[in-house]
This record gives C-alpha cells, structure tokens and sequence, in this order.
C-alpha cells in the first residue's frame, strides 16, 4: 500500500494474559468488510481458538546481542516467520497487507520493534505501524498491581483498549484509564465491549502523537502502582537545532536508554512540517518529516515517559542544554483547550 | 538501531535522516555539499561537549570520523550510533546529559 512506501505495515497487540487480545483479533479478522487483509502471528502456546488462513505460529526465541540490552534483542522466530510471509507474498502464494503480531502476556513490545527495525532485509520491507495494548476494565487494577511487564506494553502502546467494559462499573473503568494516563499520557482510549472494535484500530494516525490526548486533569497521582513511572513534557518556542537535539538524545539514550520507557515528539526544526520523533527505550523509529503541521497538534513539543530517572534531573538536562540546542524549552503544564 | 550493539554498516542512524529517503545512495552535487555542511556542524557541536572530557572529534573523508583523546588513542567512529559508545571505551564512562558536573557546565557556559 503507498500508505506505507511500499513496506507492509506491523501492527502489534500485546496486554496481558487474558485481558482480551485474542478476543479482539478473532473479531477483527471475522469482519470481511475490512479493507485490508491480515496475516498474524500468534505464539505457538497462545489461546486457542483463533482461526484464519494465513496465521503463523511461532515459539518465542530470543538473540542476545553481544553487550547489548534487553530491549535490543532480537526474537529470531519472528524473523523467519516475518521472512516467509515476506516470500509468500512476493510468489503471490498468500498475499497480505498487514501483519498484525499478537504477543504473550508476558511479552515486552521493544524486541519486537527491535528486530523489524534492525534487520537489514525486514527494515526495508516492514514498518511498525501501531502498538496497541489491551487491559481488562475489570481486572486491569490487579494487573497493574502484580504484573510488572504491563508498565513496558503500556508504555509502548499507542493505543490502549481497555475491554470487557460490559462486567465493570463506571468507577472501574474511570480509575483504571486515570492510571493508564498516569503511565502513557497521550496513548489514545478505545473502550471494547464483547472483543468488540472496528478494525481499523490497528492503523495508527501518523500525524499524530497523541497530545491532544493528554489531559492533566484525567492524570491520576495516586498512581498505578508503580512509583518510578513518571512522564513529562516539555514545549519549543522557537524552532530547535536538530544536529544538537539528535547529539543530546543519543546521549542521553546510550547512558540511559533502558529508563527512557518511551520518547515522542512533534518538532519544530525550522521547516515547513515538523519532524515526528517516536522512540522506545535505545529504538529510535525513522524520524519522519511532515510537509504541514497537524491541525490540532501545532506546538513544537515532546514527551518523555521515564522510569527511574527523576523528571526535575531530566528537565534540569534540558534546560542547561537550551542554549545548545538553539531553543527555548518550558515545561508543558497542561493543553488549552 | 540500538547504540549498545554492533555497528550495522547498512545502517543509517536516526540523527543522519530527517526526510523519508531511498536508503543508502550517494548524495552528489548540491545535496553533497549540504551534507558535508550538516557533518562540520555535528562535529563542531559534538566537540562543544566532547572537550569538557577532553576529547575531539574530526570528520575524516566525508565518510567517517576520527574520535581523539589527550593522549593520542584515537577510534574510527561511523555514526553517532556508536560515538557514545566509542567515547565510553575511551574515557572508562558513558557521558550523560543528567550528568550534574555535565548539567552544570553546559548551564554556565557563555556565548
């Protein structure tokens, strides 16, 4: 699809054991009215139940990189099994458009993200297109309580689709997606009854990173659970040297990659368009270039979701750096409406 | 690609891209000439923090860079990718911008 130059767009869908995921896919994939045809990977020791004709499973095997960190890993089954969708597409065996990529429960997104991004064959025929993560209205309070890889899938997500909104109350659900927000301030919310979404969730809004999502008021301090996840965001009033910003994000990344959970920007670099920043812990996604700004999101600005490392150290970074990156940073309180 | 790892020869950093291009061509007359600005200016900004540590950076051919220190050890570097980690191998540490002494520095430089 040119949507995509010509690569085929990933869709990732993780959450936790049994806060729905396979659900919504098996719904997503019985609607024969949507456009785009799926091929799925799902792991080997998944659920049952989901049926499709071109759905791979796959047993998760993981590469560990010389010196490298946990989240540049590469899941070598996904590369093969990526490799041969690849290859029965091109022979017209089994075509596709999107792959969607259902993870375990258990599962941490930027491996995956990792291996598309760096393999040098997968890079140029793939692109990672949403990350969605799936938490139960009724059960997510408990999740987030005891599973710890549900901080790194929220995160990473772009979207959160909080399910089985029909067995929770109003007050569940409110307290829960305040708790999301404290985690992923500009994640979208889509609320699923029954497994039920359009499935044109799994495309993502390019143009978009989502901070008209963020809504201070709906931010919870009484937290989720986990008391080093801390976001913040920061505005440009003028536009900002992006040689200098990409030295000092590379910096900050190699020193601290694996707390800097998640980075996205819409910067302003002295162009037409600003530049669509979107990082994961050490993966920085291809910056991409708009020709205008978007129209509800015309800031110069940036998000940073950190776990670890104090939001006043990294604001203290940025604002002794002004001078260097040729701009000048405020921290971004709350949106006007 | 993650700066920790190996250094991908194919590979273009994300600090090299900023429009969505065809990967890996050779960039000849103007759009050459804008590149080699573009690589004096990261090599003038790098050293602006490389210094505090005593430490230079040079472009070498367009292509790669030379990372030097006081004492003449010097590194071929391919891309900011791998000059932190480089730079880490040189001086026993990584350099952090939430570095207080860093911070503080970067803070009270004039001009």
């Amino acid at each position: 699809m040119n949507a995509y130059n010509g690569k085929k767009p990933v869709t990732i869908i993780t959450g936790c054991l049994g806060s729905g995921k396979t659900t919504i896919i098996q719904k997503m994939l019985s609607n024969k009215d949507y456009i785009e045809d799926f091929a799925v990977i799902v792991n080997e020791f998944g659920q049952v139940g989901l049926d499709h004709h071109l759905i791979k499973r796959v047993e998760e095997r993981t590469v560990l990189l010389n010196g490298g960190c946990i989240c540049c890993n590469s899941r070598e089954d996904l590369e093969e099994e990526l490799k041969t969708l690849l290859y029965a597409d091109e022979s017209g065996k089994e075509t596709f458009d999107r792959v969607i990529i259902e993870t375990t429960g258990l599962a941490d997104p930027a491996p995956i993200l990792f291996t598309i991004m760096s393999n040098p064959l997968l890079q140029n025929r793939y692109v990672i297109d949403c990350v969605i993560t799936t938490i139960d209205a009724k059960n997510g309070k408990i999740h987030l309580k005891n599973n710890p890889e549900i901080y790194k899938q929220l995160s990473v997500a772009d979207r959160v689709i909080v399910t089985k909104t029909d067995i929770a109350s109003e007050k569940e659900i409110s307290e829960l997606v305040a708790n999301v927000r404290g985690i992923n301030p500009t994640c979208e919310i889509i609320y699923a009854k029954n497994g039920d979404v359009d499935p044109s969730v799994v495309k993502l809004n390019k143009s978009s990173i989502g901070i008209s999502n963020f809504n201070i008021n709906e931010i919870s301090n009484r937290n989720h659970y986990s008391n080093d996840i801390h976001s913040i965001s920061f505005t440009f009033s003028k536009p900002l040297n992006w040689v200098a910003f990409g030295l000092w994000l590379s910096m900050l990344l190699h020193a601290e990659g694996e707390s800097v959970l998640r980075v996205k920007g819409l910067l302003d670099v002295g162009e037409e368009g600003p530049i669509v920043l979107n990082g994961v812990q050490h993966i920085i996604h291809p910056p991409q270039h708009l020709d205008t700004w978007p129209k509800e999101e015309d800031v110069s600005h940036i998000i940073f979701i950190l776990r670890g490392i104090s939001t006043e150290t990294l604001s203290e970074s940025l604002f002794a750096f002004q001078k260097f990156l040729d701009t000048e940073i405020s921290v971004l309180e709350h949106l006007k409406v | 690609m993650c700066v920790l790892c190996s250094d991908f020869i194919t590979q273009v950093h994300w600090t090299d891209r900023k429009k969505e291009s065809a990967n890996g061509e050779v960039v000849i007359g103007e759009g050459q000439r804008e590149r080699q600005r573009s690589r004096l200016k990261r090599v003038q900004l790098c050293n602006e923090i490389l210094a505090l540590y005593r430490l230079k950076i040079r472009d070498w051919n367009g292509s790669k860079f030379i990372l030097e220190d006081a004492k003449g050890n010097s590194r071929i570097v391919h891309d900011l990718g791998v000059l932190w980690h480089d730079v880490q191998e040189l001086i026993g540490k990584a350099i952090n911008p939430l570095d207080e002494y860093l911070i503080s520095t970067m803070k009270n430089k004039k001009g």
